[in-house]
């Protein structure tokens, strides 16, 4: 911005000195008229007068016509007439360089060469322009007869003339140049508005580049380093492992980031808390086992015992009945324990030889007793020719709970919930498929069902304590499959087995 | 003629030793003689001065864990049958090394009896180990 102003004012400047020697040009050439007229007719009082006339307007400084040996002839200042250019002032040193451009030797007629000669000169020197208009000679000049050169005789013509009225022509038809209009203008007032000019110019310029550079810096600030402040708050924050608060929306791009990282945070933190979940489960599993060995020893000591008793005590009837209670209630203990346990666990599959169709009806003899599955209809249809196969069925068992379970939670009215096993020659797989008459999985969570990074949405699938992943991991550790697709009205999880 | 079983069995917990001794039966044709001990050391000691059918040990001992002591065992009697029980559901063969016949040994002869069990699952499980490994009926 300074090297605009900078140039401009330069420019301004140009045009200011151009359009004054413009104007001392013309006025040259206007002075150069009336010479003639005046010079013509004999009038030089009003040449005189408009000599001062000019003086003063437009910053003229001088007007001087002097003849071709440099003595001024009229001047705006009286007391220089008759002197020669080169006395009357340090700018007449300079005029008198200009006579020296083509009479090499001062004033020696002979020798000049008109040729280094230019019709008009302008000069700018300091804060004077100096206009040097020369008179060529014309031919009315040296025909008309007229007036009388100041120092040449006053030659009357013979016979036909009164002395006064007219006057043989003073100029020779050899002269070249007759004399030459000297203008001096001065372009001081101009010059100090031109200051005047740059300093309002350089003091705008300075304010305009600090309002600028403030509106820059305040809207980098709210605009850009508010949002950007925010984000590395944020980013600090999460570090220290708060998840809790989130960043205020920014604006365009920044709002994008700022939503963007807020959607981070949200997926951390849900990741977090299962996190923190699946590790209260690991522990909660691990005491459990603990809790249980320590049960399994006594209660071993309870099983056997009664057993002992019971066929010690064949004779007494009522004896025999409370020790098979006390074997009774203790084998429902152990099977309390194993089922506890069966939630709680390891995954580490520990394959055994196994009918598949003993698993699932044993999961669903457990969930029956839920109080989820009061109004739910559970319709199984296993094949007692089903195959073998070699599985966990600790782990299947935990998987079909939980189809069982995540179906009944979307289905709280009640509803159908159908299990149907099919062996597939041709595939050499056992297919099981869960259908219900629930409300379904919306279809942007059955896209994200199987991320890693679980969803919010998916809470609330999880309550049994292990999710679907799980469930898929288990079947995959088997070398099956597990896929889970939404019909008009539920949800289908088909689950496939190698043989 | 009546097979004499020598039966060791090794649990810190002395219920469990009870309820071995009161859940095997002798029968017919198999008359068990059952030796319990509490310790693995002290395991080892009988190990050396008598000689046993088979072993049934709880893994988790005092004074060192089951596999060491199995190791050790089948140093003295390589081909012993050795059950294991345990009250820790997550408990499998194949937590224990020999089973699939490595270090040299023959036979994995091993299996597991899950605690809390019953009087016709212990005898089951010895009787299947019989059967299988000592070829008594």
């Amino acid at each position: 911005m300074g090297g605009f102003s900078t140039f401009s004012l330069i420019k301004q400047e140009d045009a200011a000195i151009d359009a004054i020697s413009h104007n001392a040009e013309q006025l040259s050439k206007t002075t150069e008229k009336i010479l003639r007229l005046s010079m013509l007719k004999n009038r030089r009082d009003e040449l005189s007068m408009a000599v001062h006339d000019i003086v003063g307007k437009e910053g003229i400084i001088s007007v001087r016509i002097l003849n071709h040996k440099g003595v001024i002839k009229f001047s705006s200042n009286p007391s220089e007439i008759n002197e020669h250019i080169s006395q009357t002032s340090p700018e007449g040193m300079a005029t008198n360089q200009l006579c020296k451009s083509c009479h090499k030797n001062e004033y020696n007629k002979s020798e000049y060469d008109i040729k280094n000669f230019s019709q008009y000169k302008i000069v700018k020197k300091d804060n004077l322009i100096y206009s040097w208009q020369p008179i060529y000679n014309a031919r009315s000049c040296y025909t008309e007869a007229c007036h009388s050169s100041f120092e040449e005789p006053v030659i009357k013509r013979a016979n036909n003339l009164k002395t006064g009225e007219a006057y043989l022509p003073v100029h020779d038809s050899s002269q070249t140049i007759l004399g030459f209009i000297d203008i001096e203008v001065s372009t001081k007032r101009i010059n100090s508005n031109l200051a005047k000019t740059r300093t309002q110019l350089i003091l705008f310029t300075i304010i305009f580049a600090l309002i600028a550079s403030i509106i820059t810096y305040l809207s980098i600030k709210y605009l850009i380093g508010k949002p950007i402040k925010n984000l590395v708050d944020g980013t600090k924050r999460v570090a220290e492992g708060n998840f809790k608060d989130e960043i205020p929306p920014g604006k365009a791009e920044l709002k994008l980031l700022a939503e963007s990282f807020n959607k981070m945070q949200r997926q951390l933190l849900s990741t977090q808390t299962q996190l923190i979940e699946s590790e209260k489960l690991a522990s909660v599993g691990k005491l459990a086992e603990e809790i249980a060995n320590e049960i399994n020893n006594p209660l071993t000591g309870i099983i056997i015992h009664s057993e002992s008793l019971i066929a010690e005590s064949k004779s007494n009837n009522n004896s025999i009945n409370d020790f098979e209670t006390i074997k009774l209630e203790a084998l429902k203990i152990r099977e309390s324990i194993k089922n506890i346990l069966s939630f709680t666990g390891g995954n580490k599959p520990e394959f055994r030889i196994t009918f598949i169709g003993d698993i699932i009806n044993h999961a669903i003899l457990i969930v029956k007793k839920f109080s989820n599955f009061q109004n739910i209809k559970i319709i199984s249809e296993i094949p007692k020719t089903l195959p073998n196969v070699s599985v966990d069925p600790a782990l299947l068992e935990q998987v079909f709970l939980n189809l069982l379970l995540i179906s009944s939670e979307s289905m709280p009215a009640g509803g159908i919930l159908d299990i149907l096993v099919n062996y597939s020659d041709i595939k050499k797989q056992i297919e099981i498929v869960f259908s219900d008459t629930g409300k379904g999985i919306s279809e942007n969570i059955l896209q994200k069902i199987f991320n890693p990074v679980n969803i919010p949405e998916l809470e609330n699938f999880e309550k049994t304590g292990i999710s679907l992943v799980v469930c898929k991991d288990i079947i995959e550790m088997h070398n099956g499959t597990l896929k889970i697709n939404n019909t008009g009205s539920g949800t289908v999880v088909s689950i496939a087995l190698p043989v | 003629m009546k097979n004499l079983i020598k039966i060791l069995v090794i649990d810190k917990e002395e219920i469990i030793l009870k309820s071995v001794k009161k859940a095997l039966k002798n029968n017919d044709h198999t008359e068990f003689v059952i030796t319990t001990c509490n310790t693995a050391l002290e395991g080892l000691k009988l190990i050396r001065t008598d000689k046993f059918d088979l072993a049934l040990i709880d893994p988790i001992l005092p004074g060192m864990n089951g596999n060491e002591l199995i190791r050790r065992i089948k140093n003295i009697y390589q081909d012993m049958p050795i059950i294991i029980m345990s009250g820790y559901s997550s408990v499998g063969t194949n937590q224990f090394e020999f089973v699939t016949g490595q270090n040299g040994f023959s036979k994995p002869t091993v299996d597991i009896l899950k605690k809390p069990f019953t009087t016709e699952e212990i005898n089951s499980v010895i009787g299947k180990t019989l059967r299988n490994y000592l070829n008594i009926n």
